[in-house]
């Protein structure tokens, strides 16, 4: 599974819409997650509606919240768009194996062996979170509740018994043809993602939309192109129903 | 951030709001579509992590119903609890989990579970209006439910005060068993300063030592619960540690006496549970020697319990 979980502050304001660079990263089979973070201030309408928006396209969820709800916030995103995007794969399974269209319409002995098998994918499947911070001006305050809330998400996938990793970019990038940088590659290290932020330079402009892009450029140069058909091939439930092997595709 | 609200805002998962449900009223009958038992509804007796939960009535005898928003979720709790009755069986103890199964509700397939009864208050309520002298009973009967649980390979992971409910005669009973996960798997649901790896003091992993370090917090929150706060609050995410947690326990009163315990809890230094219950007892014990008529009584209550659990073991030996 592969996420991207864009942080901002604010509107875009330079180069192509993020909405449309979302939709793309979702057609890579890229989730798209959004935290708008607000302190003390609003995000503005046009702001708010951006977000929800570039949810929307990336397939993903999106959420306003202040610096002290974030760590909580970008776990449970993570976590939960990892759980539906499982579940949605494995309704699909029982729906050819079954004719049920979800674990529901199963009868009661059935259902308690699917979601022991669902539960052991969502620990299981591999799962890599890109993060993509704003690093505008206005950002630099709430950058320690970002930086807690990635050393917070690093502790939570660490845990798993699947490959979890991260990555981190901060946008805007150093020159014109880099609009996000690179901070710290594919990573399983709580350690190595402390201190990310604590030289770069806060800048004027927020080209989130070329940033996005650049994101969905280095999972596939990093993981190969996984193409939404490929990652729709549900995961095996396993053992006893149906009688097949398991084998965790995702 | 309520689970209830990520089920709603997941893309393609159509789902209602178990808060945005409106409260059954009472008389409400409800049916099981699978096994055919009927439920009367009495009243709400509160709002779970995953679900709604009700006192109802089956027949002349009561039970707590809970009806969730999503039937894996659900199917994944009662799983949890099928699985400590199955562990239980043997010890002649009444089972947690009664039924399974979906009722019909605004046209609609709502799954739920039966479980039994518990009433009681929160912890923390609990503490507050009755005095300390209670915490070596209700941590020996915690400690005795967390043995339980960990024997059968599973760990609560989201301990706090409101998912402990003291009753009157100081029996205490663990609820909500949405966050329980099963031994060698991450840990999703908790609470940030029950949680160890939030002070650094090893990985969000399940495994008993996982409860240990909780179950340490659950005193430090209910006895010195601000100034506990205040330290999350003003340390930075690097230097946490659980040398700050002893530093608390080791300035209050009440506490102080616990040190060598707490620390243990803290670092995950017993052999098992049951080791850490027994230690636990042996600390209060010492505590008493030590001085503190106003401990004496919880003391007293232990050793009584302890005696009446001894002599239940024993007939169960020699009746089986």
């Amino acid at each position: 599974m592969n996420q991207i979980l864009l942080i901002t502050d604010g509107c875009s304001n330079v180069g192509e819409s993020p909405v449309t660079a979302a939709s793309r990263a979702w057609s890579e089979g890229i989730c798209v997650n959004v935290i708008g973070i607000v302190d003390e201030g609003v995000i503005g309408e046009r702001g708010a509606l951006e977000i929800e928006e570039i949810a929307r396209a990336g397939g993903g969820v999106s959420r306003i919240v202040e610096p002290r709800q974030l760590s909580e916030t970008v776990r449970m995103m993570t976590h939960q768009t990892a759980a539906v995007s499982i579940r949605q794969a494995a309704y699909r399974e029982l729906r050819q194996l079954f004719g049920v269209a979800s674990v529901a319409e199963l009868p009661p002995e059935r259902r308690a062996e699917a979601v022991e098998r669902i539960r052991e994918l969502e620990e299981t499947a591999a799962l890599r979170v890109a993060l993509l911070i704003d690093a505008s001006a206005s950002m630099k305050p709430k950058l320690r509740a970002v930086e807690e809330a990635i050393r917070d998400l690093a502790l939570s996938l660490e845990a798993r018994s699947g490959q979890s990793l991260v990555a981190v970019f901060h946008f805007p990038g150093e020159s014109a043809d880099a609009p996000c940088a690179l901070d710290c590659g594919w990573t399983q290290d709580a350690a190595a993602l402390a201190h990310l932020f604590s030289r770069i330079r806060m800048k004027g402009t927020t080209p989130t939309g070329p940033a996005l892009l650049q994101v969905v450029d280095y999972f596939r140069e990093t993981c190969g192109k996984i193409s939404r058909e490929e990652e729709n091939a549900p995961p095996r439930l396993g053992g006893d129903i149906g009688g097949m092997l398991s084998d965790i595709v995702v | 951030m309520r689970r209830q609200d990520w089920a709603a805002i997941s893309a393609g998962c159509s789902v209602t709001l178990s808060s945005e449900r409106s409260v059954l009223p009472p008389g409400t009958v409800v049916s099981g579509k699978w096994n055919g038992k009927t439920y009367k509804l009495q009243r709400l007796l509160g709002t779970g992590s995953n679900g709604q939960v009700y006192l109802a009535s089956c027949g002349r005898s009561v039970c707590a119903i809970k009806f969730g928003s999503e039937a894996a979720e659900l199917q994944g709790e009662a799983n949890v609890l099928a699985s400590l009755d199955r562990a239980r069986k043997g010890r002649g103890k009444a089972p947690f989990l009664l039924d399974v199964d979906d009722c019909a509700m605004d046209g609609r397939h709502v799954p739920f579970y039966v479980m039994r009864y518990v009433p009681g208050t929160p912890l923390k309520d609990y503490l507050r209006r009755q005095g300390h002298e209670r915490i070596g009973i209700i941590g020996c009967r915690l400690l005795e439910q967390l043995a339980e649980l960990h024997e059968a390979g599973w760990v609560f992971a989201d301990l706090k005060s409101d998912n402990i409910l003291v009753s009157r005669f100081g029996r205490v009973e663990l609820v909500d068993y949405g966050g329980v996960t099963a031994i060698g798997r991450s840990v999703r649901q908790f609470t940030e300063i029950y949680d160890r790896g939030y002070w650094s003091a090893g990985p969000r992993t399940a495994d008993p030592a996982y409860d240990w370090f909780a179950f340490g917090i659950l005193w430090l929150h209910a006895l010195d619960g601000n100034r506990l706060l205040y330290l999350a609050q003003t340390r930075l995410p690097q230097v946490r540690s659980v040398e700050d947690l002893l530093k608390l326990v080791r300035t209050h009163a009440r506490l102080r006496p616990l040190e060598p315990w707490m620390e243990k809890a803290f670092r995950g230094a017993f052999r098992d549970t049951r080791d850490a219950l027994y230690q636990w007892k042996l600390a209060h014990w010492k505590a008493r020697r030590a001085g503190g008529a106003d401990i004496s009584r919880w003391v007293a209550g232990m050793l009584a319990l302890s005696a009446a659990a001894g002599l239940s073991w024993l007939a169960i030996r020699i009746l089986s």
